[in-house]
Formats: C-alpha cells, sequence, structure tokens
C-alpha cells in the first residue's frame, strides 16, 4: 500500500496541493494561513493512509478531512471578522442598482459568504467556491443531499435579503 | 447558464496558486515525520501488575471511608472478617507506599489519555 511510500505521497501532494491550498483559502481569506492549513492536512492524510478504505474515493477522503480541519481551525482561530454592514452597503450616494461597480459587488457578496452561520457558510464554499456538486458536497461534509440543498437554498436567501438591491430573486435557482 | 446572480457571481472567484515553495516544505514535514522515532508505548506489561495490586486499595480506601462516615455500620456484624481483611490490606499498602504509586500511575494514565486526545484534535 501507499502508507510509508513516500514517493507515492509525493505525487498526491503535487495533485492535490493546489485543490487544498484553494479550499483553504475559500475559509481563510488568508493566502499564508491556507497553505499552513493544507500542510496539515497533508501531514494528517500521510499519518492516516492506511486507514483509506478503498471503496469510497480518494478525493472525497482527502477533502471530507481538509474539510473538518478547516472548520475546527476557524473554530479555533476566527479569521478576521466581517459584518454584514462592513461588506455589504455601497458608501456614495449611487443608485444600487447598477452604481455599485460589478466587481466591487461581486467582492463583496463573497466576501459575505463567509458572514453566514458556520453550516450554510461551508455548504456554499464547497459547492460554489470550490466547484462540487451536491452529491460530493454531501459525502465531504458528512450530511445528506437535501440538507445540502436547504442549506444551499437558505443560504442564497440570507444573502439575497442582506443585499436586496444588488441580488434579485431568480426565476428558477440552479443545482449541479 | 443560471440566471440567479448568486450563482454567476459566487461561480466566478479566480483560482489561487500555492506558492512556489509550498509542495516541498510539505514534504520535508512528511518526511520528518515519517523518519521520526515512533512514540514510546506506556508500559503496560510493567504497570498492569502495579494496577492489580491498588485495586485492594481502592476497596479498601473506599470501605473504611465508608464506614468512617457512618454509612456502613450495618455491614459490621454480617462482616467482621471482610472488615478485618480489608484493613489489613490498608495498613500494608500504606506501610509500601503503593498508594503514592497508585497515586503516579493514574496521574500519568490521565496524561497520556490527555495527550492523545490533544494530539488528535
Amino acid at each position: 500500500m501507499l502508507a510509508g511510500d513516500l514517493s507515492a505521497f509525493e505525487g498526491i501532494v503535487r495533485r492535490w496541493q493546489g485543490p487544498l491550498v484553494n479550499l483553504a483559502y475559500r475559509f481563510c481569506r488568508d493566502r499564508g494561513r491556507a497553505e499552513e492549513m493544507a500542510q496539515e492536512v497533508f501531514l494528517r492524510a500521510y499519518r492516516a493512509l492506511e486507514r483509506w478504505r478503498e471503496e469510497s474515493a480518494f478525493s472525497t477522503w482527502l477533502f471530507a478531512l481538509a474539510v473538518n480541519l478547516y472548520r475546527s481551525e476557524l473554530r479555533r482561530i476566527p479569521p478576521a471578522p466581517l459584518s454584514f454592514e462592513d461588506v455589504g452597503e455601497p458608501r456614495d450616494d449611487r443608485p444600487r442598482d447598477g452604481g455599485l461597480e460589478a466587481a466591487d459587488r461581486d467582492r463583496a457578496v463573497r466576501a459575505m459568504v463567509h458572514t453566514l452561520p458556520p453550516k450554510y457558510r461551508d455548504v456554499m464554499i464547497v459547492y460554489y467556491f470550490h466547484g462540487m456538486d451536491v452529491p460530493a458536497a454531501a459525502r465531504t461534509l458528512g450530511v445528506p443531499e437535501g440538507t445540502i440543498k436547504a442549506r444551499l437554498s437558505r443560504g442564497r436567501e440570507i444573502l439575497r435579503g442582506k443585499l436586496p438591491g444588488l441580488l434579485a430573486a431568480p426565476s428558477a435557482a440552479r443545482i449541479r | 447558464m443560471s440566471d440567479d446572480p448568486i450563482d454567476r457571481i459566487l461561480d466566478g472567484e479566480e483560482e489561487i496558486l500555492p506558492s512556489s515553495g509550498f509542495g516541498a516544505s510539505v514534504m520535508e514535514a512528511v518526511r520528518r515525520e515519517a523518519y521520526a522515532p515512533p512514540p514510546i508505548p506506556f508500559p503496560w506489561k510493567r504497570a498492569w501488575p502495579w494496577l492489580a495490586a491498588i485495586a485492594p486499595t481502592f476497596a479498601a480506601a473506599s470501605f473504611l471511608v465508608v464506614r468512617q462516615a457512618g454509612f456502613g455500620s450495618g455491614l459490621e456484624p454480617q462482616a467482621p472478617v471482610v472488615t478485618a481483611a480489608l484493613e489489613s490490606v490498608h495498613r500494608t499498602i500504606v506501610a509500601t507506599y503503593a498508594d503514592w504509586v497508585a497515586l503516579a500511575l493514574l496521574i500519568t494514565l490521565a496524561s497520556i489519555a490527555l495527550s492523545r486526545r490533544l494530539a488528535r484534535a
């Protein structure tokens, strides 16, 4: 098996360093801390490689390990606090519908995801920022697919409620 | 294409690249881990006889505490031999400092359990 085989593990690091650092960055918004957290995931994966059961995909196992660690790290040392008020409101007199530059609006909306309660924030991060579909998000977070859909829907609602002028309700929300 | 602006906005975030030395730094940490000597296992073989020996200490101590508190007075007429035996065991244990050994073992076990829990967290 792979356990103890350093050259094989080096291949794993090369293959997954980008996704793991990106996922960590989505959680903490700090590049240095993201790399520290991703390194810790690799170390834990190395220690626990023997416990990986091959009936689940390696990526699922690795991302579940990563998300658990990132969540507990954020509980231990929360990122710099953001509030809806900090990120959501335009600070000039221009009208909301088009006055705020698209890039500013997008940045504000993405930052707002981090102000959501953790159970919604985590689903939004793995689904949107990490590009997982609902079944993959469910396996990674260890909750049923229905719960993922419900949390996505509620997360979107909260965001829309906080920025009603910027995020009009759609005709139909997409679910991957 | 979704017509939900949230979908469009959140899907569009750019990727970041790990710094150039990240992979090497991870592998260095993994190698340190791989070549580190294994943790010293708790000496269960040596501890078990002591643990077995101190069990009567706790039994005797508990019995004496209960009796001194007055809760065990009903036992005396029925079990004077047991009382005498437990008191004898207690005296022996105190004389050989087995109670302190027991306390040291318990503290050791607790600290091992705590450090394992912290290492997993």
